[in-house]
């Protein structure tokens, strides 16, 4: 009896310390991400429904569809959306395809450099975003890098101009951006791989490509779809690398967005089109998610 | 096996969060600081020119009733809601001098919108600096204390053309200050005939050295201009459709929408814009840098705009937040203004004592007429201001 009695006080206790460590885990990042994330959303998703910003900003008011009716009737924003959405793919695909040989390389290939190459392959990030905009900016530019070279080279009398202010050039200057980061989870599904499934595979008399098309790449695409989705969702709404480097053809639905809010006053319209970006990419990665089956990848 | 021990799973783990972390920043931070978006926005001073000899005006004198405490011995703290760089002592010079124990801080908007918005959230700044077009919802929606003009010494330095642009509803609410022009400015070596009317902006001849104002009012204003529409603010919804219209077109002719002079001075010194919707301060600057560019006299009239400050309805520093605008309209930060930003001034001693050549040209100041020549920028009303916004929004959208 009184041995029961103890053991019931012991789990009672262990089941004490697990609440408590839960709580001294979560309860911090709980607060932060309401206070600072799921507030301001419900709050960009209450001034969508706002008629205009007269009044006082936190009055209450009759909730009203206007700026999405207004939203509905425009289809040239619809259109951007789709554009945008169209950019953040071709995007997030190609600088899925060049990260994955360099997380390759530092997972397979660079042995006891790997630390090294992993910081080189990180310094970017040591300089602001928009300076290493900026620097396409003077790579692209009409007396840029690669005009002069192509100038000094004789092939080109005339500076091009295409290079620079059009789509074409938030495509590059965004996929330059995203190639490190989306190296980082390639590697990490590269380096959970099981060395002796390699083994067994040789010698069992698979040749080197096959290894890779039946083992390496099956087993990193988690990787690559943790990759892909990195990339992709925060690209549908960028809008800093196109002000830069987009150029009047360049806008996407981001600078849309941000136009209403530093340019317009007009917060619920900006709200609008936002709610109606983040349900649309939504939507997209569920579709995306289905279609790839996630799930049996990450078992 | 040998490579775990230099690259585990748990340390790439850690990157990879230090990684999406820089992103979210890299995403935030960027914002487009960078990237001001009106008149006062030339956020970094271009060279100046050199100091101009201006004739060594008296300090404005400083009327200090005999009962209150000395000018110099006030203490207190005023904040002002302004534009980065007219943060810098240079352009309140005056009343830092007189006030010397006064503290004085400063908040930075980024454009008119983001001023407007921050007053409207509830910003506690006694003293903000709007620009025309922006004035009239200040008063509208109760943020703007009426001006006690009585108490501003240098009031009868201000034309009475500047203060009715500072009045709503018949009173004074703002106290204007910096001013300058909008035309067509152009590089000479390529546009050898010359420019004389808006719709420069809009011609195929120009296809890919064209660069417009991102601005919605703006560029409603330069069609009312070109179609002789009169006030701009008489712009009918089916001339609206037009105006979005023909800049939907115009965009294929357009390099890029300049947010901040320094961007368009960048593009217009490397040759890449030819023809641009500009404000002199470029014009100036690209002038001192020896850029062979004129400030166009299109037939349609010049435009332009007006900074002014006005006082937070509620402030609790209202005397001494009219000090520091009295101070302002002081010749020595009139005097800054006109040789580090190449604005106007909207005292007349400041305007009247310009002897640089350069400055000269861009004020036009031997031109008696050019002020009836003139189309000032109009107040616009919220649906106003909404409707040109999300038509200028739909124009960077369109196919």
């Amino acid at each position: 009896m009184h041995d029961r009695e103890g053991s019931e006080k012991e789990t009672s206790v262990r089941v004490f310390d697990r609440r408590a460590t839960y709580w001294a885990l979560y309860v911090l990042p709980v607060l932060w991400l309401s206070l600072f994330f799921i507030a301001p959303l419900l709050l960009m998703a209450a001034f969508s429904l706002r008629a205009d910003m007269r009044g006082e900003l936190l009055q209450s008011w009759t909730p009203t569809l206007k700026q999405y009716a207004e939203l509905f009737a425009t289809s040239s924003f619809w259109r951007l959306l789709g554009v945008s959405a169209l950019m953040a793919l071709a995007i997030a695909i190609s600088a899925t395809i060049l990260s994955y040989p360099i997380a390759y390389f530092l997972a397979f290939r660079a042995g006891r450099k790997a630390g090294r190459y992993l910081v080189l392959l990180l310094v970017p990030f040591w300089t602001s975003y928009l300076l290493r905009v900026m620097a396409w900016k003077i790579i692209l530019g009409s007396d840029g890098v690669l005009n002069s070279l192509l100038s000094y080279l004789g092939v080109i009398d005339q500076p091009l101009t295409a290079l620079l202010y059009n789509r074409n050039a938030v495509v590059i200057t965004l996929i330059y951006v995203w190639v490190p980061f989306a190296a980082l989870p390639i590697l990490a599904a590269l380096q959970r791989i099981d060395l002796s499934l390699f083994e067994a595979a040789a010698d069992l008399g698979a040749p080197p490509v096959r290894r890779f098309w039946r083992i390496t790449f099956p087993l990193s695409l988690p990787g690559v779809l943790a990759a892909f989705f990195m990339v992709f969702i925060p690209t549908v709404g960028e809008y800093v690398t196109p002000l830069l480097v987009g150029g009047s053809e360049g806008s996407m639905y981001g600078n849309i967005i941000q136009d209403f809010f530093t340019k317009a006053a007009n917060w619920p319209l900006g709200s609008a089109l936002s709610m109606i970006m983040l349900v649309g990419t939504l939507v997209l990665v569920l579709i995306a998610v289905r279609l790839v089956r996630v799930q049996r990848l990450l078992e | 096996m040998k490579r775990a021990k230099y690259l585990s799973v748990s340390n790439c783990g850690v990157l990879i969060v230090l990684a999406l972390l820089l992103a979210a920043c890299a995403g935030a931070a960027t914002t487009p600081a960078a990237a001001p978006t009106s008149a006062a926005s030339t956020a970094v001073p271009p060279t100046p020119i050199p100091p101009t000899s201006v004739p060594p005006t008296s300090p404005p004198p400083t009327a200090v009733p005999p009962t209150e405490v000395p000018a110099k011995d006030q203490t207190g703290s005023l904040t002002v809601l302004d534009w980065a760089g007219y943060d810098q002592p240079d352009f309140w010079i005056d009343f830092k001098n007189t006030y010397p124990k006064v503290d004085v801080n400063f908040e930075i908007g980024a454009s008119d919108a983001d001023i407007y918005s921050k007053m409207k959230a509830g910003d506690q700044a006694d003293i903000f600096h709007p620009y025309t077009g922006w004035l009239q919802f200040y008063v509208d929606e109760g943020l703007a204390q009426e001006i006690d003009t009585s108490k501003l010494t240098n009031w009868d330095k201000v034309p009475d053309y500047f203060k009715k642009i500072g009045q709503i509803n018949g009173k004074q609410y703002f106290v204007p200050w910096d001013w300058g022009f909008t035309s067509i400015l152009y590089r000479t070596d390529k546009v050898p005939g010359g420019i004389d009317s808006w719709a420069a902006l809009l011609d195929p001849k120009y296809k890919g050295h064209i660069s417009m104002w991102d601005d919605g009012p703006g560029a409603v204003a330069v069609s009312a201009y070109i179609h002789g529409w009169g006030d701009e603010t008489k712009v009918t919804p089916d001339q609206l459709a037009q105006v979005k219209d023909e800049w939907i077109k115009q965009r294929a002719l357009n390099l890029f929408y300049w947010a901040g002079e320094p961007e368009l001075v960048d593009g217009m010194a490397k040759g890449d814009v030819w023809v641009a919707y500009a404000w002199q301060g470029a014009y100036a600057t690209l002038l001192g840098k020896g850029v062979p560019v004129a400030y166009a006299n299109p037939k349609e009239g010049r435009n332009s705009w007006m900074g002014v400050y006005g006082i937070r309805k509620g402030a609790p520093n209202y005397d001494l937040a009219l000090k520091f605008l009295d101070e302002k309209l002081g010749v020595a930060t009139g005097n800054n203004v006109v040789n580090e930003f190449y604005y106007g001034d909207s005292n007349i001693d400041v305007m009247n004592g310009i002897t640089d050549t350069t400055l000269i040209k861009a004020f036009s100041i031997g031109d008696p007429t050019i002020l009836q020549k003139t189309n000032f920028t109009p107040n616009l009303t919220a649906d106003q201001r909404d409707a040109w916004t999300t038509m200028w929004s739909e124009v960077k959208a369109a196919p």
